[in-house]
């Protein structure tokens, strides 16, 4: 295989690497270790930034975020949630901060409206009574996956290629450049090579790893945010604690679920995203502070994500780094160019920023790469819209006004999320291979019952998909519906041990009571002696012995420690 | 309000410990939040299917391997058998025929196409060893149930199984239905007659047909003999995902025989706690409709199931509380009351096993909660079924057993106490 360019990496950042090329006429290939959006991409609060979060000690950050706040809300009006946003003042909370949060904001060009306590519980009814004072940003909601999907669809239709499950395992260099990048089908068992002109690292918190295996120094901080999933939204809009950035200081309502986040914890690995039951109960009761609903709510799971910080070269001990807290990394993003940095001629790294900022990273970075490719073409990412803008800003309650209006629409698979079975034969037609997959592709297993009804009916759906006869073993390459199952379920328990009580501990054994009992799923043949013996209550999962069960096709899992590096 | 003897708890140990109690001339009330494992189970009655992860193929001779203090232990092999044979000439009468023999185990085919290990099997479900040509059958319009997985699994089980499916006649209803609604249809005897030949034709060629367990929901086994001799194909009933159309049949007998008793019925209307004096309990509370209501008794019976049932509240904290008497309660791990974090509640693998599914409320030979050092701390408090400490339902397969086994021994227990 051969192409001009390849991206490594398939959170939002690559991506949009991937349609900034494909609308300047470039050809590339991005290569991906799991499916779209399972790293920080898909572990993160959906918060679409104001930028109002950094006004007071990043305004390089909080410019860049307002300034691509309005271009997301034109090219990708449908992946968000047009909610706004408030940040509340509560008893104890410093009156001078607040001043200066509006002066930041002010300098930094976010609109701040002041409103009233009252004011504020006519906008947001379950706010704590003594909240003092609140001020309105346009803070939203953003589906990252749903923005993935549409990038991706956009520059796949203008030829560029995504390859999913092929993580980057090394390159060829022939002096000072990279000739290929070597890649390993995880589906198919098999390397391959992927001839080049050029490299794009984009693979955010792993970039150190891409960078490792090109042979350039690269060192990123791997800053842990746990974020906790409560049952339902309590928040019209996002809700922000009016404080210096600190542990469970907002509320991100999405979908049919709120958010709340966030611990920052500087761990030694990206691959290190256990969820220590402590910081799930410090989110909790945090976030009642704003909210007190939260604090006797039913919650869904808990996860943890890491963000892309980049560490700029520095002597060592220097920096923040020691500090544990990695809030006062720069949320700001770096190009860097391996040629004049490092002696290689061909590579760039895109490193730090954030989800807001993903289009303005990847056009930083192709810019650069362009004018030495000699493509003469501008940026156009900022004004064309993408596949799907056609259907206006995404609107909690339309799905449910859909499936109400008209039966027709469709047979409910999940009736949490409200997925369809037709959603779910799309999915299957465009040729998905994992169960797990639904999962970001329609939401599939996200609600109160985390599985227990439609884990099951789509796994039929994938069996309905199958040829009929034969021995019952699925043919080369085609999904096995139950060992898929058995790996969607373990995922999606990977993400519950850290919040079983009350409700959700009975949810969770109704669940275990049909999926073992019932249906006898006994697992992988794995002894649950071994898994009770290695389990550590702070690293859910770790020493799992199912965790060798696909876990080159999954990858999205609490704890995981990654046994192949690359790509993101 | 007064009772005789109250007992708590609507599922498969409340149902027939009030049914029993009431036979053996006690005056009864039951107090119950909602349904069930009648609805939440596969439909059948397990007894003992697994010891230690290894499957069991004589339930009664494995009691002796399971350890000191689980609930068949407590109540002896006599009380087991007792209890099953109770419940065959029960559900034979309410015209819910089990097959099955109490030494040795059954298996039953689910909506997955695996084969779990039982005992007791209403008659639609037990077409043991399945063979020839198998069809997986499923209605158009019924998304519950997938034949091309359930055909998967049986073909992976070496059984030679082809999925189909079958049309649903014109309905005043929905294009799409659920369980309950098909099986309500079912019961109508001209439905069944305009189903049966579009069924005969999806089953033609097969020897049997696995269908899912749907046909008939209030009148017994009768719609699923009647459509299987309009089909002129045995049909097999495959157990589904809640709710068991076959455990709500059950639900549906255990009230009639309720009411034929006598017994008094609070649905909707839980237990919250109880009133003491000294090691007996006086009354207990109930939530009314606007109030909350105390009812004295002179016996409790508490079958309000373990964590999965609502009996046992699993805290934030690690600590765990019995709802209605408010007992400490542990993990097998751990003592009463004590709390290792609610990490040690879950397993690391969602299938493998889970401490929480085996927490419970330790209790004597005579059913009673005991303290730390064995003594009973409730003179007249008898609790039964998963609210037992000791056994995980789900995992050993034995939810039916363990009530039929408890609701047995109070029967005996009970109807020996005179009444004050």
């Amino acid at each position: 295989m051969e192409t001009d360019v390849v991206v490594v990496g398939g959170g939002v950042t690559g991506a949009a690497v991937l349609r900034d090329l494909a609308l300047r006429g470039v050809n590339a290939v991005l290569v991906e270790r799991f499916d779209l959006g399972t790293g920080t991409s898909g572990r993160w609060h959906g918060l679409l930034h104001s930028g109002a979060r950094y006004a007071v000690r990043d305004q390089e950050s909080a410019r860049e975020c307002i300034e691509e706040n309005t271009t997301l809300r034109r090219i990708a009006p449908h992946t968000i949630e047009d909610i706004g946003g408030l940040f509340v003042l509560l008893p104890g909370d410093d009156e001078a901060y607040a001043g200066q949060f509006v002066e930041g904001c002010r300098a930094s060009g976010i609109a701040t409206e002041e409103l009233s306590a009252a004011a504020a519980h006519r906008r947001e009814p379950l706010l704590a009574p003594d909240v003092r004072l609140a001020f309105a940003v346009p803070d939203g909601g953003i589906d990252s996956w749903a923005l993935l999907r549409s990038m991706r669809a956009d520059a796949e239709a203008r030829g560029c290629q995504v390859l999913v499950r092929h993580p980057m395992v090394g390159v060829e260099r022939t002096g000072d450049r990279i000739t290929a990048v070597r890649v390993h089908d995880a589906v198919a068992g098999q390397d391959r090579t992927i001839g080049c002109q050029w490299v794009v690292n984009a693979a955010g918190a792993w970039a150190g790893e891409v960078g490792r295996m090109a042979g350039v120094p690269l060192t990123m901080i791997a800053g842990k945010g746990v974020m906790v999933v409560m049952a339902s939204r309590y928040v019209r809009g996002v809700v922000n604690a009016c404080r210096k950035p600190a542990d469970g200081d907002i509320i991100v309502p999405q979908h049919e679920v709120a958010i709340l986040g966030t611990t920052s914890e500087q761990v030694p690995s990206a691959d290190d995203i256990s969820v220590p039951p402590a910081d799930v109960d410090r989110m909790i009761d945090m976030c009642a502070q704003m909210v007190p609903a939260i604090a006797s709510g039913r919650v869904l799971r808990a996860f943890a994500g890491s963000r892309p910080l980049y560490q700029p070269e520095a002597p060592a001990g220097d920096g923040q780094a020691e500090s544990g807290d990695t809030r006062e990394v720069s949320r700001t993003f770096t190009v860097l160019d391996h040629a004049s940095r490092d002696g290689l001629d061909n590579m760039y790294s895109i490193v730090g920023g954030k989800l807001t900022t993903c289009r303005q990273m990847a056009e930083a970075v192709v810019d650069r790469l362009a004018e030495r490719m000699g493509v003469t073409e501008p940026c156009r990412t900022a004004t064309e819209v993408l596949p799907g803008a056609g259907h206006g800003p995404h609107r909690v309650a339309a799905p449910l006004a859909k499936v109400e209006r008209d039966q027709a629409y469709g047979e409910l698979i999940c009736e949490c999320e409200l997925v369809t079975r037709g959603q779910v034969r799309d999915a299957v037609a465009d040729g998905l291979t994992e169960l797990e997959d639904l999962r970001r592709a329609v939401r599939l297993g996200y609600g109160p019952c985390q599985a227990a009804f439609c884990a099951w009916r789509a796994a039929g759906l994938l069996a309905e998909a199958q040829p009929p006869e034969g021995s019952g073993e699925p043919p080369s390459g085609a999904p096995d519906p139950l060992a898929g199952l058995e790996r969607f379920l373990e995922e999606r328990w990977r993400g519950q041990q850290a919040t079983i009580w009350g409700d959700q501990a009975r949810q969770a054994l109704l669940n275990h009571a049909i999926y073992r009992g019932i249906f006898d799923l006994q697992g992988a043949g794995a002894p649950d002696e071994a898994a009770a013996a290695n389990q550590t209550p702070t690293e859910p999962g770790s020493g799992d012995p199912t965790r060798r069960v696909g876990d080159e096709l999954i990858g999205d899992s609490e704890g995981r420690t990654s046994s192949r590096p690359g790509g993101g | 309000m007064r009772a005789d003897v109250i007992v708590v708890g609507a599922g498969p140990a409340g149902l027939a410990s009030a049914t029993r109690l009431a036979e053996a001339g006690r005056q009864v009330l039951l107090l119950a939040r909602g349904n069930g494992f009648t609805h939440w189970g596969a439909g059948a009655v397990d007894v003992l299917g697994r010891v230690g992860g290894e499957p069991v193929e004589r339930p009664l001779a494995a009691i002796d391997r399971l350890p000191d203090g689980h609930p068949y232990r407590l109540t002896g092999e006599a009380a087991v058998r007792e209890g099953l044979d109770w419940f065959s000439r029960f559900a034979g009468a309410a015209g819910l025929a089990h097959a099955g023999d109490p030494d040795r185990n059954r298996r039953q085919v689910t909506a997955f196409g695996t084969l779990r290990q039982t005992c007791l099997l209403p008659e639609p479900a037990a077409g043991e060893g399945l063979g020839g040509r198998v069809a997986v059958v499923s209605f158009a319009g019924f998304r519950d149930f997938s034949p091309a997985l359930c055909a998967l699994g049986l073909r992976r089980a070496g059984i030679d199984a082809t999925p189909a499916s079958a049309p649903v006649p014109a309905w005043d209803h929905d294009r799409y239905f659920t369980a309950v609604e098909l099986a309500r249809a079912i019961d109508d005897a001209d439905f069944r007659r305009r189903l049966a030949p579009g069924l005969a034709r999806a089953v033609a060629g097969a020897d049997v047909a696995v269908v899912p367990a749907v046909l008939g929901l209030r009148r017994g086994h009768e719609p699923w003999a009647d459509l299987q001799s309009l089909v002129g194909t045995p049909l097999v009933e495959a157990a589904t995902a809640p709710p068991s159309i076959p455990g709500v049949r059950l639900f549906a007998a255990y009230r009639a025989r309720l009411d034929t008793l006598g017994v008094r019925w609070q649905f909707g209307f839980p237990a919250i706690g109880v009133e003491r004096d000294g090691d007996r309990v006086t009354a207990v509370r109930s939530e009314g409709a606007s109030r909350v209501v105390v009812t004295r008794c002179q016996e409790l019976v508490l079958a309000t199931g373990g964590v999965a049932g609502n009996g046992i509240e699993a805290n934030r904290d690690g600590t765990l509380t019995e709802k209605v008497a408010g007992l400490p309660v542990g993990l097998a791990s751990s003592e009463p009351g004590r709390s290792e974090g609610r990490m040690a509640f879950v397993g690391a693998r969602f299938l493998g096993d889970h401490p929480l599914g085996a927490a419970g409320v330790q209790v004597d030979a005579e059913l009673r909660p005991v303290d730390a050092s064995g003594e009973p701390v409730l003179a007249n408090v008898r609790f039964v079924g998963g609210l037992l400490a000791g056994h995980d339902p789900t995992v050993e397969g034995s939810r039916e057993g363990v009530a039929l086994a408890t609701a047995a021994r109070v029967a005996s227990l009970l109807a020996a106490t005179p009444v004050r």
